[in-house]
């Protein structure tokens, strides 16, 4: 119905916008007066007077339509005699009657669930009635006022301006509130974990094992499981986890990275720098779960061969495999942003350098790189923040058990990996141990929050330099 | 007439196929400033930049002929030319301080040429250099503030002291007043004229008032050919060339 609604809105905005452009033309014409827009204008102005309102009307009526006719039928569900103890059960009881009025409901049906089913399709009937009615009223009233304005020759294209800047701040207005709504959903969940686990408890425990608090509802944990759980959710392993391999990817991308910027930025000639530059690109667009499995089935076993020759014992799983590949795939971001940011330092000061008798690899050392200094900061900054919420490689690579280790050797594991772990499988959504998934994405979020905004920093610093 | 510093003779210099500099033969004279004058992209700057050899910087860029300074062939492949560029300092367009302190943009040219071994040694020369440029007394209580910190004309006569720190025997001026305000543009070649007792000067200017106050002897291009040169008083009251006459009085250009 919907998307028929939708289909006939075009078509009428479409037919409309010929009209509108048509008539003001021969209005213009007959009259001999001077339109104050082009006719093309009257013809969008037509258009977004169609079409916005009667969008915009049928977009809050599916959002609230379900609500409504859900409270309405759970009420007179129980007006008839159904009884049920809370939310949930009305719930079931309204999901068995739109099952029974689709035909999909194979249960017992007795007269009570008749009865609503037969109310819910009258509702529905209605619904879809009042909506259709609605709506081709809105497009009525709507469309006589807009062609009432085009006749009095109103100032269309300043009126088509002001509608397109209200779309532009609608469509910036979602982009912020689903943020917003991302990070208090984030909020709300955590503060629900923290209020069964103390904060201090996650922030310095030791120890990270979530599978104790595994179908637990909160609301039902008693004392005893309670002292239990205390030391369950240690974030130190993780974040400890976490900054390590990190530390060994930047070990491997910042050097080569900021290297191969420098080399492309100063030493490439044009032809290199054009075969070169999207090679290295490709490499980020690699998806990270190729790099995983190159890291699980061919770095690790690599590595452990290798350690074994040497009498050492290494994981198959470990820490070096997973940041060593992970490195890899930063390298990129390294070299692309430093290569920029050198490239942006000015000539000028080359060739100031230069003029004194310095040579390149002078120039670039002493003058080149402190002046890019700041911006290579950035970028080095920002890809710390992606290796820090890299997930895959460390998934396969890394490993799953929560040690907390300064070997590279041994497997390790990352916060990412945990809430992939803590959300795979069989969920209670009240659980403590769901709901520490939330309190890691929390803590992640503000982890690199502060990395991405010291890195902005540090590249509006830059700026500033030479403007 | 002082001594020749520099000879070139029938120095071509190309752009990848674009040639921008004909057959130019110019001589300048030790210890006097030679002003080049010319409509934009007649060659002035390129011709300046074929005697510290910055044109190697520019990959398409090739030089053909031959230059001299002291009887050395500046146009020589093996020529050391961190050496030439050390004897031959460069004053750009623009002001162009590292973003360094005002110390560090002195010292860094006698640092690299293992100069001024000790604190000492190397206070004294930014010292030297900053009193030749004129700027000591405007900035010797701030000498760790960054360069960029400086005023336009300030940053110029930095940029000066920059050049003057290695001890070249030539320095080298692309329109150093080009950026410039009057007075700014005034301090920098009444200093010119201060310098001209220790350094054999070339400056690139498109004010002729500027080549008139600073030079001793002009040389005009036009179109990557140097159309005439001589004692700079001769080319602006009775030029040779008619080609001079017009553009000095403003007729093109």
């Amino acid at each position: 119905m919907n998307i028929v609604l939708i289909f006939l809105i075009t078509i009428f905005s479409i037919s409309l916008f010929f009209y509108g452009k048509s008539k003001t033309k021969t209005i213009s014409i007959k009259d001999n007066i001077k339109l104050n827009a082009l006719p093309k204008f009257y013809g969008y102005y037509l258009v977004l007077w169609c079409s916005i309102p009667a969008l915009v009307f049928l977009l809050v009526w599916s959002l609230f339509e379900p609500v409504i006719i859900k409270s309405i039928i759970i009420e007179t569900a129980a007006n008839q005699g159904a009884t049920f103890n809370d939310k949930n059960e009305a719930n079931l009881i309204y999901e068995k009657i739109k099952a029974i009025h689709l035909g999909t409901y194979f249960g017992d049906i007795d007269s009570i669930l008749k009865e609503s089913a037969l109310a819910y399709a009258k509702f529905i009937n209605l619904f879809t009635n009042s909506k259709v009615v609605l709506i081709f009223g809105i497009i009525i009233a709507s469309v006589v006022y807009s062609l009432k304005k085009i006749k009095n020759n109103n100032k269309a294209r300043d009126d088509v301006e002001v509608i397109l800047k209200g779309l532009l701040f609608v469509s910036s207005l979602i982009a912020i509130l689903t943020t917003l709504g991302i990070i208090f959903s984030l909020l709300f969940e955590s503060i629900k974990f923290f209020s069964v686990i103390n904060i201090f408890d996650y922030l310095f425990g030791t120890n990270w094992s979530p599978q104790r608090a595994f179908v637990r509802d909160a609301s039902s944990i008693t004392v005893a499981e309670l002292e239990e759980l205390k030391d369950a959710f240690g974030f130190i392993p993780l974040i400890a986890g976490t900054s390590f391999i990190a530390f060994i990817a930047m070990l491997v991308a910042v050097p080569i990275g900021l290297f191969s910027g420098i080399y492309m930025a100063e030493y490439a000639s044009i032809k290199v720098r054009r075969i070169s530059k999207p090679i290295i690109e490709i490499l980020a667009g690699i998806p990270t779960v190729v790099y995983g499995f190159f890291a699980a089935l061919t770095v690790g076993p690599f590595f452990r061969q290798v350690g074994e020759n040497f009498g050492l014992t290494v994981s198959s799983e470990s820490a070096l495999a997973a940041g060593l590949i992970m490195g890899i795939m930063i390298i990129p971001y390294v070299s692309s942003l430093s290569d920029d940011v050198i490239n942006s330092v000015p000539q000028s000061l080359r060739d100031g350098s230069y003029a004194v008798g310095a040579t390149k690899s002078e120039t670039i050392k002493q003058v080149v790189i402190p002046a890019a200094l700041p911006g290579i900061i950035g970028s080095v900054l920002l890809a710390v923040s992606r290796a820090i919420g890299e997930t895959m490689i460390v998934v396969m690579a890394a490993g799953l058990a929560a040690n907390l280790t300064i070997n590279p050797l041994e497997s390790t594991t990352t916060i990412t990996t945990q809430i992939v772990m803590i959300l795979v499988g069989d969920q209670e959504f009240d659980s403590p141990k769901t709901q520490s998934a939330f309190a890691l994405g929390l803590t992640l979020f503000i982890a690199t929050l502060v990395l991405n905004y010291i890195a902005q920093r540090a590249v509006k610093k830059y700026r500033e330099k030479y403007d | 007439m002082n001594n020749i510093k520099i000879k070139s003779k029938n120095l071509n210099v190309y752009y990848g196929d674009k040639q921008a500099l004909f057959d130019v033969n110019l001589d300048l004279n030790e210890k006097e400033v030679t002003a080049l004058i010319g409509p934009s992209g007649c060659g002035k700057s390129t011709f300046i930049r074929c005697i510290n050899r910055m044109n190697d910087v520019i990959d398409i860029c090739k030089v053909t002929g031959n230059i001299e300074m002291d009887g050395m062939n500046i146009n020589d492949k093996d020529l050391d030319v961190v050496s030439l560029r050390e004897r031959v300092g460069m004053v750009f367009q623009k002001p162009n301080p590292f973003p360094k302190s005002i110390y560090d943009n002195i010292s860094y040219g006698p640092k690299i040429h293992g100069k001024g071994e000790t604190k000492s040694e190397l206070d004294q020369i930014v010292e030297n250099s900053l009193k030749k440029s004129a700027l000591w007394e405007e900035v010797k209580d701030r000498l760790d503030e960054p360069g960029t910190s400086l005023s336009g004309g300030q940053q110029q006569r930095l940029c000066i002291a920059r050049a003057i720190s290695v001890n070249p025997q030539v320095i080298l001026m692309d329109e150093p007043c080009s950026a410039l305000d009057p007075i700014a543009t005034a301090k920098i070649e009444e200093l010119i004229d201060e310098l001209k007792k220790t350094y054999t000067i070339v400056i690139v200017t498109h004010s002729m008032a500027q080549a008139v106050r600073v030079s001793q002897k002009t040389g005009f291009f036009h179109l990557g050919k140097l159309i005439e040169v001589g004692n700079t008083e001769k080319i602006f009251k009775n030029p040779d060339n008619k080609m001079t006459q017009d553009y000095i009085t403003g007729r093109f250009g």
